[in-house]
């Protein structure tokens, strides 16, 4: 069932470059899509990937399908601003996205391709006496799970991060910072290729341009997806749509906990090295940015959701206006830089803010959803851990949580204490 | 969507406009009001208020899936849902 790959050492370097160009081959190709599957994966994003790799590789299931609408890294894992961090306030979070940090330093290994983690830090900055409480409540409750951070002041703020110039006369005077130094960037769209390339190499069927439009059910139980290339059997149906979600849940006839909202990021024209950290910024008060610096120098930037719900992926321009400003304000040396070019993407808004990963009105449908804007980096703990749930049939601790009935019940995880408002998350 | 047309002020620019919730498409028990969403890809109807204007609430019509506002009118009696 596995399908020859090369692997990429040292070793293959070599043979590559006595081959001639013909030694490479494509990272995942020539998949047909066939009548039935033990589980058929819904959306060729990371966690749709990932979930499909992790079937494979784990669990030792060899009829694994990913259909995909559009193209493979379409969506939200090639939009986002490629930021990892694990820096949550509760437990049944941060223990799931620490799970997911450390899987990420380990990836390139895993999946045998650079996905460029790079821990540069990731700097939560408190501009106001309120928000130094809170990074030091927040930072607390990690340390208590063991989970590393600092709560720095501002002479460690400058030793670490000279180039915000901490001291510098400003507005808003910076007082200090929540800084997880294993946090910091993994190149996007190598996470994309890296898990389609290894999923692929594991035996899973990626098949682009194929749209679900409908679930076949006999019996209380699915049977099957039709789409666009006729009727597909599975044994098991795994949606992973992000922003889609609303409708998966229009298909089912499920009403979901979930709002589909629009996040911009944009980045500017590529310059020499100036940042060499993340640089997040957040309060309900003054808004919201966040900064990090591309390898290729541009500065990736992006703030608070546009504010209402969206299927457009058009960002709108005060909302741009307000990032720029807010970037501006913390690192003034940047203020003559051009940006380059602006994009957003359709985020599956949750009531709490958190995600969910449970069964779907059918025992044999899953759904992985409600990643808000922290979808990416949670995409390792999210395949494995969904991976778990669908072979096995029970949910593994670290997404008990994540239940859909916890609304019902009244167990939110509520991280900003925002109220069932997806707008404000 | 970059613009907003205010029935008491005109057209404005959306920054002075603020999102307040999307209404429920029927009626339903308090939970599905407040947490369930009943995907609409067409037709959304909310609340929004003239934040940076007038200050009045407003119920918009828009296709969340074009952008296209369809009508905006001042929000008010029992018919619209009453004050939010």
């Amino acid at each position: 069932m596995k399908r020859p790959t090369r692997g990429y050492s040292a070793w293959a370097l070599m043979r590559a470059w006595l081959a001639g160009s013909g030694y490479w081959r494509p990272l995942w190709s020539g998949h047909t899509l066939k009548d039935a599957y033990d589980v058929v994966v819904v959306g060729a994003g990371g966690h749709g990937l990932a979930t499909a790799f992790h079937l494979a590789r784990d669990h030792g299931i060899e009829r694994v399908a990913v259909l995909e609408k559009r193209l493979v890294g379409y969506g939200n894992v090639g939009r986002n601003t490629t930021i990892v961090r694990s820096n949550y306030l509760l437990p049944e979070n941060h223990y799931f996205y620490e799970d997911s940090l450390r899987r990420y330093e380990t990836l390139s290994k895993d999946l045998n391709y650079n996905v460029m983690y790079s821990p540069r830090g990731a700097v939560d900055l408190a501009l106001s006496d309120d928000d130094f409480p809170a990074l030091a409540r927040r930072g607390n409750a990690m340390l208590l799970a063991g989970i590393d951070v600092e709560l720095m002041d501002v002479a460690a703020l400058e030793r670490f991060c000279p180039e915000l110039e901490p001291r510098r006369q400003r507005r808003f005077p910076i007082l200090g910072a929540l800084v997880q130094r294993r946090g910091g960037t993994v190149r996007h769209d190598a996470v994309a290729w890296g898990y389609a390339r290894a999923a692929s190499a594991h035996g899973v069927d990626i098949i682009e341009d194929c749209e679900v439009i409908g679930v076949r059910t006999s019996g209380g139980a699915a049977t099957g997806v039709e789409t666009n290339r006729g009727h597909v059997r599975a044994e098991r149906i795994v949606f992973a749509t992000a922003g889609h979600t609303g409708m998966i849940g229009a298909m089912l006839g499920v009403p979901l906990p979930i709002e589909t909202h629009l996040l911009q990021a944009m980045v500017t024209e590529p310059v020499k090295p100036l940042l060499h950290t993340v640089l997040v910024y957040v309060s309900p008060g003054h808004g919201e940015v966040y900064i990090s610096q591309s390898d290729r120098g541009g500065l990736v930037m992006g703030g608070h959701l546009d504010g209402f719900p969206s299927y457009t992926r058009e960002g709108r321009w005060d909302r741009l206006e307000d990032v720029a400003q807010g970037a501006v304000e913390l690192l003034p040396q940047i203020g003559a830089i051009k940006i380059l070019r602006q994009w957003a993407g359709t985020n599956d808004m949750t009531m709490d803010g958190s995600p969910v990963i449970d069964r779907l009105r059918y025992d044999n449908v899953f759904l992985n959803a409600g990643w808000c804007y922290g979808g990416f980096k949670t995409i390792p703990a999210s395949g494995a851990a969904c991976a778990t749930l669908v072979a096995t049939g029970s949910a593994p601790d670290l997404i008990k949580a994540f239940r859909l009935s916890r609304f019902a019940t009244g167990h939110l995880l509520d991280e900003r204490g925002g109220g069932p408002f997806p707008a404000r998350q | 969507m970059t613009r907003l047309v205010c029935p008491f002020c005109g057209p404005r620019e959306l920054r002075e406009f603020e999102f307040y919730k999307t209404l429920p498409a029927g009626p339903g028990s308090a939970f599905a009001r407040i947490y369930e969403r009943v995907d609409r890809p067409e037709l959304s109807i909310e609340h929004w208020q003239h934040v940076e204007g007038c200050r009045g609430w407003l119920l918009v019509y828009r296709n969340p899936t074009t952008g296209a506002v369809l009508e905006t009118r001042l929000l008010g009696g029992a018919a619209e849902g009453g004050a939010p």
